[in-house]
């Protein structure tokens, strides 16, 4: 079994040949700031065994659909089979999107970098954000 | 924030005013370079990573834990980032890191924290070991 860390060597025992759980990823996630000027809401549905994601954005009369994409899931460790963290990427033609998003505490932690493809002279950026998932119980 | 006209956009922030501040464009990745060690001495994961800077070329490298000896690790591809963090106002600069080893990918973002280095790897398994994909997070002091 090759490894680049030493973490990454598992007893062949270890490694769960079962499907990863992704119950605790499915759902609406709202950003903890009310101000933000960037992701306001995530829709996060399984079909088929497969997660997608649709973002709605803030925009200046009122929140952007940027559409569905399908994310890869993540375990927390090699071994795990419980998925606790996703990526997925967004191509709007002048910018791609690249969001990674880790569950910490309840919490899903989205690192968001956006590349410019335009000929506008915009930085590429960075930024991160939290959402809560919208439980609807209170 | 100005609200640039004519320019395409997914949300308000990719108009902020900052991404096209030749401040911002031009800020230097000083924070980040240099030789960082796990604050973890026991990590069964990365030991040590250095940021290096040669013109506008950024490189990362580390060590990642081996059973003997360690084992290199060289981002494929290494670019820097305006960090728009929101509520702190912070402006600095954040890498966006891939490291390929064929049998493994790491796609793995870099920023300094209240001077700490922080990584967060994504790690995707090619091979057929039927190991998880996973996401961890370390963070680094700076050594020299």
């Amino acid at each position: 079994m090759e490894f680049a860390q030493i973490v990454d060597q598992v007893e062949l025992e270890a490694i769960s040949r079962r499907p990863m759980d992704l119950s605790g990823l499915p759902g609406v996630w709202i950003n903890s700031n009310p101000h933000t000027n960037g992701i306001a809401r995530m829709v996060m549905s399984e079909a088929d065994g497969k997660l997608f994601l649709q973002v709605y954005a803030i925009g200046p009369e009122g929140l952007i659909d940027w559409g569905v994409a399908q994310v890869q899931v993540f375990g927390s460790t090699p071994t795990s089979v419980t998925g606790a963290g996703f990526s997925c990427r967004f191509d709007f033609g002048f910018a791609d999107s690249f969001l990674q998003g880790m569950i910490m505490k309840g919490l899903l932690v989205l690192a968001e970098v956006r590349t410019f493809k335009d000929q506008s002279n915009r930085a590429d950026y960075f930024v991160r954000e939290y959402f809560a998932l919208e439980h609807q119980r209170y | 924030m100005n609200v640039t006209q004519n320019l395409e956009f997914k949300q308000i922030r990719d108009l902020d005013q900052a991404l096209i501040d030749s401040e911002v464009r031009n800020m230097g990745a000083d924070r980040l370079l240099g030789r960082w060690m796990n604050t973890d001495r026991q990590t069964r994961g990365l030991r040590e990573i250095t940021i290096e800077q040669t013109g506008a070329e950024l490189s990362v490298t580390a060590a990642g834990a081996g059973a003997n000896t360690p084992i290199e690790w060289l981002a494929q591809s290494v670019r820097p980032l305006a960090n728009l963090e929101e509520e702190a106002g912070q402006r600095s600069i954040a890498l966006a890191a891939d490291f390929d080893f064929g049998f493994m990918r790491a796609e793995t973002y870099l920023r300094v924290n209240k001077g700490v280095l922080v990584i967060v790897l994504f790690n995707s398994f090619r091979d057929q070991s039927g190991r998880s994909d996973y996401v961890t997070r370390e963070f680094f002091y700076r050594a020299e």
